[in-house]
């Protein structure tokens, strides 16, 4: 009896402890994705593939796992010509001044889970330190 | 016993008789688009005798230029019916997805011979030929059956507001600094407004294209 209450609470803590993680994982996840429907879509487009040589796609694309470079970009925009997969693509993209670091991480998270490798979320501090040194190398 | 059965099996196909027939006679009216926008009228004597006549807001003669530096008049459409809209290629917000839709336009109706679309630009400061040239281009359109047109700001914002009903405005609180509606606007072969959608949707974009598909068929014969 003793016994299997022991195995119960190890399993509960072990469960718990996990999902702590996975819950912040889901957190950013979700909320990257309401961040990227309102500020990228438009552009990038809901699927991530981009529209024609207007827009790069993300999706398929390498950049996105350069997290300095994505949280420079999101937040000053750019101007220079991108090449993406080989292709250029030399429209502006606006800067977006307005979201926070955390938000930033979000979008990132929701990004590199759907389109690219990751299955943890990207932590603020990625992108507080990137932020500090735009523009800088 | 068996003879009410038999009297109700009778009447479900009468009533499904009736249906049919019902459902058949509406098929065989062709669905007509309204004409939309003011309308005024006028009284004529035609034979001595007092005629009233509506008269329905028509698109009036225009001059632009077009992403070839061409310059294009109402000529462009005649015998075609169009669709048109209103944006500028450094906008962030609805145009992107305005183009992407209309883009499906383009391809569903691409080569046919009555159909045109008729894209305005409302920051003709910025959007020159040469930068609407590189837009149509990068969007993936080629040829004449897509113009992208640019030209006096007073000209294509009056066009905007007072023909194609539809907001065209420079304003500095508006993200990009330009406000404007995101409709797609369907225009007869007589120069009516036959059909007003939105083009921000995959929904307007479908009702726009059978729309086009019934107006069409109304200059079949």
């Amino acid at each position: 009896m003793i016994k299997k209450a022991l195995l119960l609470f190890t399993a509960f803590a072990a469960f718990s402890c996990q999902s702590a993680e996975e819950l912040k994982t889901e957190q950013y996840f979700a909320e990257g994705y309401q961040l990227y429907t309102t500020n990228c879509a438009n552009c990038h487009q809901a699927d991530g593939k981009g529209m024609a040589s207007l827009y790069p796609p993300l999706a398929g694309s390498k950049m996105i796992q350069d997290k300095i470079a994505m949280s420079c970009i999101i937040k000053n925009g750019m101007k220079d010509t991108i090449i993406v997969n080989g292709k250029p693509f030399s429209r502006p993209m606006p800067a977006n001044a307005s979201l926070k670091e955390l938000e930033i991480a979000e979008i990132i998270t929701y990004v590199n889970m759907k389109w690219g490798k990751d299955s943890v979320y990207t932590p603020i501090a990625t992108v507080a330190k990137a932020l500090e040194n735009c523009g800088k190398n | 016993m068996f003879g009410l059965q038999y009297k109700r099996h009778y009447s479900a196909v009468v009533v499904l008789l009736i249906t049919a027939i019902t459902l058949w006679s509406c098929n065989g009216e062709k669905k007509k688009l309204p004409i939309l926008g003011e309308r005024d009228w006028v009284t004529k004597k035609v034979d001595g005798k007092e005629v009233v006549d509506t008269i329905y807001n028509q698109i009036p003669p225009f001059s632009f230029t077009n992403q070839y530096g061409d310059t294009i008049t109402e000529k462009v459409v005649e015998g075609k019916i169009y669709v048109t809209d209103f944006f500028f290629t450094s906008c962030p917000t609805i145009c992107p997805v305005m183009k992407r839709q209309m883009t499906k336009v383009y391809k569903e109706f691409k080569g046919n011979p009555e159909v045109m679309i008729l894209s305005h630009t409302i920051d003709p400061e910025h959007d020159t030929p040469k930068v609407l040239n590189t837009f149509a281009k990068d969007l993936g359109v080629e040829g004449n059956q897509w113009q992208f047109l640019t030209g006096p700001k007073e000209n294509i914002y009056a066009i905007g507001q007072k023909s194609y009903l539809s907001a065209a405005q420079e304003d500095r609180t508006a993200e990009g600094g330009f406000l404007h509606s995101g409709a797609f606007i369907l225009i007869d072969k007589d120069k009516y407004i036959r059909g007003m959608y939105d083009g921000t949707t995959e929904e307007g974009t479908q009702k726009l294209m059978r729309d086009m598909k019934i107006l069409l068929e109304e200059y079949k014969k």
